[in-house]
């Protein structure tokens, strides 16, 4: 279904102007008329424990039903090159959606060849050094994930430049005014960090210290949730951030974090976790110290979910990885057909996060998990 | 003197319906318990059957993904021997390598792992660790099999094989696998289709693998949280221990109307219990419809025979009847043949010295309760007869006895003649022979005088009539036959013969 932009700005202005629409989570899609195809992305609110997180938008936080749109590829086969931040399961669940699209495409004759490929730890080094390499291989399209915008956006004007048709996607787009064709992902990091913080200061009454754990240092997406919510916090006169660090995706990372920033600060209040790693470590740390600290994070982590369940996690904002990886696929085949954003795709194709609390979550692990 | 009890027909009757209805409702009672006996024997048969049923259908299928299971393990040697042998060189040669080897052995998602965990499959390149668990281990030295929940709930389960001395475009291949779909597992476990039988696949903790519904009551839930309520904590307990002891088990639990019995057994390898469900209630109502029917046929068959024994009995009593009737019949005319034959002389046709008998103990009583006024009794001798007998035969005496019987029938035709003797016969008279008596004697006695001179028969006579001193019979008789014998006297005065 379309949006526009015009009513997705309007809603992320309503949802930053007024408080009562803070703790939701929010999307937004680029708009646009596009012809013979249906841009990816829609929208979803969810506005907090008391009101939201009926079963509908929980079922609607991961999208598992899509098809192909109406767009006739060019060629039989395409081969395409993909890189994201770090090994981790976040990213297996956007493998499967682009799975989805690749075994669509087959049936429709279209055979899509990839390579998906990550370092073991996030490192913008190793990312260009894979671009680097790609780049000289006859890729149909190369898309990134981008480790560290300030690293990587230049590397990606560059392959632009020189012919290589590049798309970003996942949670991190390059820097502003990058040459990447398009984007696919999350475009509301921000918001989510807002949001995420909004929860938090409503649990705890807007008054009390927290502290955020961030995530990979220079990666987009998790530096601009971590921007969203201090500018929330700095929004309450009585919310006090003690301590900021970067656990570079790591639960184990995150784990001596937050048993250092909880020994530093005893009268901790929460913990704001920017990544989809650090919420299960900081779970880890607080039910290691008994603690009551609340702790707001981000995605779809099963023990996370089982965190969430048990109330330890009080909420987590999901984000629908699976679209993802199905509308990167179907987007990269229209980039690589010669296709560039604004007809038959946006620049920036949006993908929704819901907000989930602690009875939304075992129906989110029985959807995303099984009962095994 | 006890009376001897006669069995009348409506006896008969009565008894015969009595004694039908007591037979039709002790058959009935009869079939009626053999009937419940029959159904009892059936549930029992039933269960045995069920249980058996059910162990043989589990164990079964269960063999079917174990088959299954070692197939694809054997397949899988078989691919990893033949990318051996095709010496690939580049990621394209690997992937159209990988593609033929699904094809011609019809692998699900065949992929091999080098060393630095990266995935190779045949339209894809990925760095796999964190999606697969198998490769959290630094080293792969048997082969695995484990079950797998994909982001979005689908269920597979994945086969690991350890792989050497094969190396893809310059690193060494550590391991290859497979992943099954369980909706493609369950696809090859035909079932009955009628709704009777159910299996689903499960893991340790009760959750439903195969996405089947286990019966109306499990459906697709976790098989505990399903039950738990409906059966014993013991027996959930028990169920649950089996399942994480990968035993095997049987449990049987009714829900409304609905009784239901599942039996599981382990899947080798795989942790997983193959659970066959049988509704009971459906397999037992449908023997209970038919031993209704058998019994109402049953009913039917008895009230027909006994309707027609009714009607077989009724026919054969009539007939009895009308037999007995008859012999009845026949009986009495023997009798009166006999009676006859008993009160007759043989050679004259009159009543005999026995009729003369039974009707003086009649006479006698009527003389004594003086029912009795006008009665004579006519004493008649042949004369003659020995001398006939002795000069002429006994053919011409015995003539003569039948010429004097007729001639004493022919003049005394109101009276009863008897014979008493071998020449003597006696004639009773009463009512209007006793009133015409005089003339009667008056002219009998003229023919024998005329007889006696044409030497024809010769019969003498003497008679009396019942006086008011005779107690008797006898009195009167003895009166004329005094009487007679003077007569005879007289006749053989006239000429007449004499045998005595």
């Amino acid at each position: 279904m379309k949006k526009y932009s015009g009513i997705m700005l309007m809603l992320a202005i309503i949802s930053m102007a007024l408080p009562v629409f803070a703790g939701c989570s929010s999307t937004s899609s680029q708009a646009g008329a596009y012809e013979d195809a249906d841009p990816p992305g829609s929208g979803n609110v969810d506005p907090g424990p008391d009101s939201s997180g009926s079963e509908d938008s929980v079922r609607s936080a991961v999208d598992f039903d899509h098809e192909l749109d109406s767009y006739k590829p060019h060629k039989d086969h395409y081969n395409f090159y993909f890189t994201y931040k770090t090994v981790h399961s976040w990213w297996d669940a956007v493998a499967l959606g682009m799975e989805e699209a690749q075994r669509q495409f087959l049936d429709k004759g279209i055979t899509i060849t990839y390579e998906y490929m990550a370092p073991e730890g996030a490192s913008a080094a190793d990312q260009a050094e894979r671009l680097n390499m790609a780049r000289q291989k006859d890729y149909d399209v190369i898309g990134v994930d981008v480790a560290d915008e300030e690293a990587i956006t230049p590397l990606l004007n560059e392959m632009v430049d020189a012919g290589t048709k590049v798309m970003t996607f996942s949670s991190s787009d390059a820097a502003e005014g990058c040459k990447r064709i398009a984007y696919v992902g999350n475009t509301h990091n921000y918001q989510d960090g807002a949001d995420l913080a909004e929860a938090l200061c409503e649990k705890l009454g807007y008054r009390g210290k927290v502290a955020i754990l961030v995530g990979s240092k220079g990666a987009p997406c998790h530096e601009e949730r971590a921007r969203g919510a201090r500018d929330t916090i700095a929004g309450y006169s009585d919310m006090e951030i003690v301590a900021t660090e970067y656990d570079m995706d790591s639960v184990d990372m995150a784990y001596e974090l937050a048993m250092q920033i909880m020994n530093d600060h005893p009268d901790l209040d929460g913990f704001i976790c920017c990544n989809m790693s650090n919420p299960v470590g900081a779970a880890i740390a607080v039910t290691e110290k008994n603690s009551n600290v609340v702790i707001v994070g981000m995605d779809h982590d099963e023990e996370a979910l089982r965190y969430l369940d048990k109330g330890i996690i009080y909420c987590l904002g999901v984000q629908d990885c699976y679209s993802i990886g199905f509308d990167t696929i179907q987007t990269a085949v229209k980039i690589a057909d010669g296709n560039l954003a604004g007809q038959l795709f946006p620049e920036k194709i949006d993908e929704i996060t819901t907000v989930i609390y602690q009875k939304d979550a075992a129906l989110m692990l029985e959807l995303l998990y099984g009962d095994i | 003197m006890t009376q001897k009890k006669t069995i009348t027909y409506k006896t008969f009757f009565l008894t015969a319906i009595i004694g039908s209805l007591l037979i039709v409702a002790l058959l009935s009672a009869n079939t009626l318990r053999a009937s419940r006996q029959s159904s009892n024997a059936t549930d029992e048969a039933v269960s045995a059957v069920s249980s058996f049923y059910l162990e043989a259908m589990a164990d079964r299928r269960a063999k079917t993904i174990t088959n299954l299971i070692n197939n694809n393990f054997e397949q899988m040697e078989k691919a990893v021997a033949f990318i051996r042998d095709e010496r690939v060189g580049s990621q394209e040669e690997l992937r159209n390598t990988i593609g033929r080897v699904r094809t011609l052995l019809g692998l699900t998602r065949f992929a091999l792992v080098d060393s630095d965990n990266i995935v190779y499959t045949q339209y894809t390149t990925y760095t796999g660790r964190s999606r697969h668990e198998f490769l959290s281990k630094e080293t792969i030295s048997d082969r695995i099999i484990t079950t797998v929940s994909i982001y979005g709930s689908s269920k597979q389960l994945c086969l690991v094989i350890p792989v050497s001395d094969l190396s893809v475009m310059g690193k060494p291949v550590k391991a290859c696998f497979v992943q099954l779909h369980i909706e493609d597992i369950v696809d090859l476990l035909a079932f009955d289709d009628q709704g009777r039988t159910h299996f689903a696949i499960y893991s340790k903790n009760g959750g439903n693998l195969s996405g089947t519904e286990l019966g109306p009551v499990i459906s697709d839930q976790n098989l505990f949280e399903a039950i738990s309520g409906i059966v014993s904590e013991d027996v959930l307990n028990d169920n649950r221990k089996n399942f994480e002891d990968g035993a095997e088990g049987s449990m049987t639990f009714a829900s409304g109307n609905t009784e239901e019995t599942l039996f599981y057994v382990p899947i080798e390898g795989t942790g997983w219990e193959m659970a066959v469900l049988i509704i009971e209630s459906v397999i037992r109502d449908q023997f209970r419809d038919i031993s209704v029917k058998n019994l109402a046929a049953t009913r039917n068959q008895v009230m027909l025979t006994m309707l027609s024994v009714l009607l077989l009995a009724s026919i054969l009593l009539f007939q009895f009847r009308s037999i007995s009737r008859d012999k009845l019949e026949k009986e009495k005319e023997t009798s009166r043949t006999f009676r006859d034959m008993a009160n007759t002389d043989s050679q004259t046709g009159v009543r005999n010295k026995h009729a003369y008998s039974e009707n003086e103990k009649v006479i006698d009583r009527q003389i004594r309760e003086g029912a009795l006024e006008k009665l004579a009794v006519v004493v008649c001798d042949i004369n003659g007869l020995k001398y006939v007998n002795d000069t002429k035969g006994h053919a011409e005496g015995d003539k003569l006895i039948k010429d004097a019987c007729s001639l004493i029938c022919e003049y005394f035709t109101r009276g009863a003649v008897f014979r008493v003797g071998g020449d003597e016969f006696v004639v009773l008279l009463q009512g209007e022979g006793f009133d015409t008596m005089n003339e009667v004697i008056a002219e009998f006695n003229r023919r024998i005088e005329e007889n006696i001179k044409h030497d024809s028969v010769v019969v003498s006579l003497g008679y009396s009539a019942l006086g008011r001193e005779d107690q008797r019979l006898r009195d009167v008789f003895e009166r004329a036959d005094k009487m007679m014998y003077e007569r005879k006297k007289e006749l053989k005065s006239m000429g007449a013969r004499t045998g005595r």
